[in-house]
């Protein structure tokens, strides 16, 4: 019997099981047993020898041959039927206790017990086989079936193809493993990326990568390299190959391979494996198509984002370039038109256009250090005020007539984080506010603790922002489309965004839609305290357009020694006291 | 320019950058210096040894030995100011050369009045004209003698701790104090990197007893990611 089908046979039935039982003793027990039951029937017929005739003990000895052939098969069923028509011949054939054949006619029962045998084993075994098959077919089936339902829900084809190695290891009793190409073209097992080296793996190698470029089967029951101990597939889908699966056999002799063909396969095993090797090719064709569909995507996106940073970034180099060329051409080759005021104002060009400048130059450079991951954070404790004050002597130059306002509570803990690209952010969201706000209306700048987080907000009194766009003007290069009149790379948002990112906080931006002035600003604009920032101005509803953006950002806060100043030993206690020189 | 300390000195400017070269001796010239020229780091330490600068402006990107090479091979035989300059995103390379010994620092693009108000602080500190017992700021007078700190007139109330750190920013007027050297003179050599949260405490302290408004202060202004800066204003 094959080892296989032996495997494969746990299913139900008492005749099934008997069968198998008799099958997993080994081949002499069988006989064994066979002559033990033909003695023990020998032994009871004898003791009622006088009872009976003749024929009721042939009759009676054919039990054992026809259960032997149901149950064990061919060859032990003509060994009963053997070992029944000695025992008949010997001890109940007169002459009793002589093989004397006296009475040819009982040669005409050994001939009944034979054929009965044969005809029962080959019936029985037939049956047997059948039902082994279907059951086959069933399970075959049902692999098939998850296999390709899950081509569907699996995220990534390696791991598909993982299972579906496993799962084909354990059905058909043979390691499989899956080949595929990487990215380099190198065919890889999806299983065990690191296959010890050796002769044996190089020639494996060699050979998945005949299959992979012939697309013919190969090793053991084909026709290229029969002596391999394994079976290499191609896995073909719509005429492209995507892999190749091996079959290692865990048998590695041929002998064992009783089925037909001599192939080591049977021919359901051979339908199996060539089912699954076009479910598996279709799955990998269908992971390849989401891919190239995603990168044809991204590439075309890539393309867009591309000469959108090529338009502006060009565009902003070249503006300022030619007021610069302009301006100091202009100076040199007609000096002397020019009155004193129209040359500082063509220096003041000049300085201008520089200055706008170095603002792109060091943008791109910060997105560029941003996007290598080169930037490290040097955290630090940070006082809010500072950084607030820093960045608006940043903005100091171009802020106009806008009018300031800022509110920061006494109290507020410290911020941990890195100094400089903290004041640059704030700087960044400050000099936006300033860009897309009319001269002469207000900026505020607040701050404030809430439940373990420092919120930073900044508002401006321009058109605000469309509701579409509030997340995405904190892409890179993204310029809003109400907004293209003012020049810009689109770039100074986005660092602010990656620069909050590495700080672990959250940046967000959304329109004022009431004309309210912003809210926590006390009614007397112009009295704020001096601790509590300064007032230049009054900030309300400047007319019904200004909607107005609000910046808002928010920071975690970790747990510091904070403004506790007196707690900690060696500094002082700070307010009310003097210096000792005041006495 | 005649009366002021340091007028006329001989600056040696190492750059390898033939247009920085050229500008800063065109601009430096004009304010009445006498301008030499370094091209390399070597010819920057020989120069210096040779011709004895009063002031030396090194730029930190130098193709051969790096600009704190030169400043340590400088500072192992000579106390004179130097001040770096540096590309604006390089904290770590201003407070390294801070610490090796530089006396300012003027990032690139720099304007030309920044550098030269930079050139003429680090000349005056040269000059020794400590003897001055009151440094005077706008409506704010400290005076040294007395340890005694005057806002338009009023007495302003200090803690020890923060007379200490006012005294050390304004007796360098004009030049960066870093959070290091500003914690050591303060605390002493007990300091430890966690202690630069008080500083900062301090520093809001101070700010709010003596500037107008404190977050966009005039006087102690905050040179970001590498210390403060004491501003006088005439």
């Amino acid at each position: 019997m094959d080892e296989w089908e032996r495997e494969e046979s746990n299913r139900a039935g008492m005749l099934e099981k008997l069968a198998d039982a008799a099958e997993k003793l080994p081949r002499w027990s069988v006989y064994t047993l066979i002559t033990l039951l033909t003695a023990l029937l020998t032994i009871v017929l004898r003791s009622y020898a006088e009872e009976l005739e003749i024929v009721n003990v042939a009759l009676i000895y054919l039990f054992p041959v026809l259960l032997s052939a149901v149950y064990a098969g061919l060859a032990p069923a003509i060994y009963s039927a053997g070992a029944s028509v000695l025992a008949l011949d010997f001890f109940f054939v007169p002459p009793a206790l002589s093989f004397t054949v006296a009475d040819l006619r009982y040669l005409i029962s050994f001939a009944v017990y034979l054929s009965a045998a044969g005809l029962t084993a080959s019936l029985s075994g037939r049956l047997r086989q059948q039902l082994i098959r279907s059951r086959q077919r069933e399970e075959h089936t049902a692999l098939l079936y998850a296999f390709s339902r899950q081509i569907g829900s699996v995220a990534d084809a390696a791991s598909l193809l993982d299972g579906l190695s496993r799962r084909l290891a354990q059905t058909i009793g043979a390691e499989a493993a899956m080949y595929i190409p990487d990215d380099a073209g190198e065919l890889r097992s999806v299983r065990e990326p690191a296959r010890p080296d050796g002769p044996r793996a190089r020639e494996e190698s060699v050979v998945v990568r005949l299959v992979y470029e012939h697309g013919e089967e190969a090793g053991r029951g084909t026709q290229t390299l029969r002596e391999l101990p394994e079976r290499y597939m191609p896995l073909r889908a719509e005429g492209r190959i995507y892999g190749v699966l091996a079959v290692k056999f865990r048998d590695s002799g041929t002998a064992a391979g009783g089925s037909a063909e001599g192939t080591g396969l049977s021919r359901e095993r051979e339908r199996l494996l060539e089912a699954l090797c076009g479910l598996a090719a279709a799955a990998i064709a269908r992971f390849r198509l989401a891919e190239e569909a995603k990168l044809a995507h991204l590439t075309a996106e890539s393309e867009k984002l591309r000469t959108a940073i090529l338009d502006s970034v060009s565009h902003e180099l070249r503006t300022p370039l030619a007021t610069i060329v302009g301006s100091a051409t202009g100076l040199i080759e007609s000096d002397g038109l020019f009155t004193p005021q129209d040359r500082m104002e063509l220096l003041e060009t000049i300085r201008g256009g520089a200055m706008r400048m170095n603002r792109l130059v060091q943008n791109l450079l910060g997105m560029v250090r941003l996007e290598s991951g080169m930037l490290r954070l040097r955290r630090d404790w940070c006082d809010v005020q500072d950084l607030v004050g820093v960045a608006l002597a940043q903005t100091k130059d171009f802020r106009g007539g806008r009018k300031l306002r800022i509110s920061i509570p006494d109290d507020i803990p410290m911020v941990r984080g890195d100094e400089v690209l903290l004041e640059q952010m704030l700087g960044n969201v400050i000099g936006n506010a300033i860009k897309y706000s009319p001269d002469g209306s207000g900026i505020v700048v607040e701050a404030s603790a809430r439940g373990g987080r420092l919120v930073l907000s900044v508002s401006d009194e321009g058109p605000g922002i469309p509701a579409a766009d509030e997340q995405r003007i904190f892409e890179k290069f993204y310029r809003s489309d109400s907004t293209r009149h003012v020049s810009g790379t689109g770039l100074g948002l986005a660092i602010c965004k990656g620069i909050v990112d590495l700080h672990g906080g959250t940046i967000s931006a959304s329109s004022r839609r009431s004309s309210a002035p912003p809210e926590q600003i006390g009614a007397d604009g112009e009295g704020g305290g001096p601790q509590c920032g300064s007032a230049e101005g009054p900030i309300g509803p400047r007319g019904t357009g200004g909607a107005g953006t609000v910046v808002t950002i928010v920071l975690p806060l970790e747990d510091s020694p904070s403004n506790r100043a007196e707690i900690v030993p060696g500094v002082e206690a700070n307010p009310g006291e003097s210096t000792e020189k005041e006495e | 320019m005649t009366n002021e300390p340091g007028a006329g000195a001989r600056i040696l400017v190492v750059d390898d950058e033939p247009q920085i070269r050229k500008l800063l001796k065109v601009t430096l010239s004009a304010h009445g210096y006498a301008v030499q020229e370094a091209e390399t780091g070597e010819e920057g330490v020989l120069q210096a040894s040779l011709n004895h600068p009063e002031l030396i402006v090194l730029d930190l990107g130098l193709p051969d030995l790096t600009g704190m090479e030169v400043l340590g091979r400088i500072r192992e035989w000579s106390g004179v100011p130097v001040i770096v300059l540096t590309a604006k995103d390089r904290e770590e390379d201003k407070i390294a050369a801070l610490d090796a010994g530089a006396d300012d620092y003027v990032t690139k693009p720099f304007g030309m009045g920044e550098l030269v108000a930079r050139i003429r602080v680090a000349l005056r500190h040269t000059a020794k004209v400590e003897g001055e017992p009151v440094i005077r700021s706008g409506g704010l007078s400290i005076d040294l003698a007395q340890r005694v700190v005057e806002l338009n007139g009023e007495r302003v109330k200090l803690t020890p701790t923060e007379y200490e750190m006012l005294k050390m920013l304004a007796s360098h007027a004009g030049k960066v104090v870093t959070q290091r050297q500003l914690l050591r003179q303060v605390w002493g050599d007990r300091h430890d990197e966690g202690d630069s949260h008080y500083l900062r405490i301090y520093i809001g302290h101070l700010r709010k007893k003596l500037e107008e408004d404190p977050s966009q202060p005039r006087l102690i202004v905050t040179e970001p990611g590498v210390g403060y800066r004491f501003l006088t204003q005439d």
